[in-house]
């Protein structure tokens, strides 16, 4: 079995040259690690998804995943491995109905029918919203939208997921479901947030990054609780711990 | 509500026809494609003077919407942009053309009016034609009948793209309005400055969010020459309705009926 692992090393990048958006970047996920990437608005972090399923090239530095380094020629293998939910639902779905585009990545995967129709099953349960199967996206709430776009990636059975403000758009129900599909899943996971209290409740280390740097990178019950650290970077402790 | 927002909706009502479960839906793609292009040179073979003919050719549109499930008149209210432009194809004819042609009840009809009512009957008929294949049948469905006619698959999934963006500027378009209409209360229309920048904007957003919608298909396993649209194979249903429905057009272009009918009363 393979051992499920990211590798960057000296990772830079920049969409207009002079403007760096990740600076050197060498840090290793590894099967287990459930990661919060946090940081201030534009500090980097989308970015730095992107980077990992190859939407973007980096210029400089090297992304290993599972021993394979991203690159044009890997990325289809790369991406069959990796689950990417986006920050803007509606990049994500393209479909019609939920379902279709549930079933989306499966059906592309070659998958039979029956094998497609239970997956797209599970990954409606799994986020609770079977009963919006049939109906069309145009007509979903934000927050619909945002459990719709999990499912569709859920659907995939990814070896590691990534996801960019998964909590955002969410009410408190089911941001609290998804804290709990997100500490079922047990392979990798990366998440990128301002909301540290979600974090808090999902995570099991945490990033911090700044101006396309890695500012700190250890256990929640240590950043999250460094109240200089965080407002020394645009951010404030979780209100669940800031109350105590 | 707005006009664009109303295309919008109405794209995604035209798509939700599509897929419902209804027997005409659930023919397969591949003989429905093949009808309608075969109905379409068919009716635009007839030569301009077959009025008569060209009439004929409304059997069809009229049992698929009579045991189709469709409604008439919605589909007449979602074409009403198309179908006047249609019908101003010839209307011209009846001034250059003003030969006599036939006299009906002692109404004596000119060639050029024959014509005119002709083309128009022509335009209609394609345009219903056609309609009733896409409230019928869903974009990806169409796909994958082109495909299985051996149409190369990047041209395909350039047409299956097409149709996704068609949307996504029409739903990026109503967002700006609504954030202008906003800002702009009691006002009609944009005002004539912010239409550069609104055109601009409109145009760089529509490439960025079909992008990310690209991106966001390769993602999940989407290749340029996808053979995976969901395709099923052919059914005994499917090739009886390509036989009968093809037999009768043709048959219907041979002869022609309403004047065989006509000639019963004479
Ligand atoms: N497509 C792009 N072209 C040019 N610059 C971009 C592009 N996308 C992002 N940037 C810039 O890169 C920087 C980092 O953006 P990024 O989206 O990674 O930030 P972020 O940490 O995800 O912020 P947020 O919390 O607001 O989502 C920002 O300064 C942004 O302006
Ligand atoms: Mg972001």
């Amino acid at each position: 079995m393979s051992h499920i692992h990211i590798d960057i090393s000296g990772l830079s990048f920049e969409y207009e040259k002079g403007h760096p958006v990740l600076d050197s970047i060498s840090v290793s996920f590894h099967e287990h690690d459930s990661v919060g990437i946090i940081g201030a608005n534009a500090a980097g972090k989308s970015t730095f998804l992107k980077l990992l399923v190859g939407l973007e090239m980096p210029p400089q530095g090297s992304i290993r995943i599972e021993e394979i380094p991203v690159e044009k020629n890997t990325l289809s293998k790369i991406r069959e491995k990796i689950g990417y939910v986006f920050q803007d639902s509606d990049t994500q779905l393209f479909m019609t109905t939920v379902q279709d585009d549930v079933a989306f990545a499966p059906r592309n995967y070659g998958l039979p029918e029956d094998e497609v129709a239970r997956r797209v099953a599970r990954a409606l349960d799994l986020v609770h919203i079977p009963h919006l199967a049939g109906k069309p996206i145009y007509k979903l709430s934000g927050g619909e939208k945002k459990l719709a776009s999990i499912a569709t990636i859920l659907s995939m059975t990814p070896d590691i997921i990534l996801m960019d403000e998964p909590s955002a758009a969410l009410d408190p129900k089911n941001r609290r479901s998804l804290i709990h599909v997100l500490n079922e899943f047990d392979h990798l996971r990366i998440i990128t947030s301002h909301d540290l209290d979600f974090i808090w409740d999902t995570c099991s280390r945490v990033v911090l990054i700044d101006a396309g740097r890695i500012i700190a990178d250890g256990i929640p019950d240590v950043i999250l609780r460094d109240e200089t650290l965080l407002t020394a970077h645009g951010l404030e402790l979780p209100l669940s711990l800031s109350e105590r | 509500m707005s006009r664009i927002g109303n295309a919008a909706r109405n794209i995604g009502k035209l798509d939700e026809l599509a897929r419902r479960d209804t027997w005409l839906n659930r023919i397969h793609p591949l003989p429905k494609l093949l009808v309608t292009v075969l109905y379409l040179v068919l009716v635009v073979s007839f030569s301009p003077r077959q009025l008569t003919g060209v009439l004929g050719m409304a059997i069809y549109p009229f049992i698929l919407f009579e045991f189709g499930d469709l409604s008439f008149t919605s589909a007449l209210y979602r074409m009403r942009i198309i179908l006047p432009v249609v019908c101003l194809v010839g209307v011209l004819n009846p001034i250059f053309d003003r030969e006599p042609a036939l006299t009906i009840f002692g109404v004596t009809v000119t060639g050029g009016v024959l014509t005119m009512l002709s083309l128009m009957v022509k335009g209609v008929l394609t345009v219903l034609a056609t309609y009733l294949l896409i409230a019928t049948t869903t974009v990806e469905s169409v796909c994958g009948a082109l495909r299985m006619l051996h149409i190369p698959g990047i041209l395909v999934t350039e047409f299956l793209l097409i149709c996704r963006y068609v949307s996504v500027l029409l739903s990026e378009a109503d967002r700006m309005w609504q954030a202008y209409s906003m800002r702009a209360p009691g006002q009609r229309g944009v005002a004539a400055g912010a239409w550069g920048s609104m055109i601009g904007r409109l145009l760089l957003r529509s490439m960025d969010r079909a992008k990310a919608l690209y991106q966001s298909m390769c993602l999940r396993g989407f290749r340029e020459n996808s053979t995976l649209l969901p395709v099923k194979g052919l059914e005994s249903k499917d090739l009886f309705y390509f036989a009968s429905f093809t037999t009768t057009l043709i048959l219907l272009r041979i002869f022609p009926v309403l004047e065989l009918i006509g000639r019963l009363f004479v």
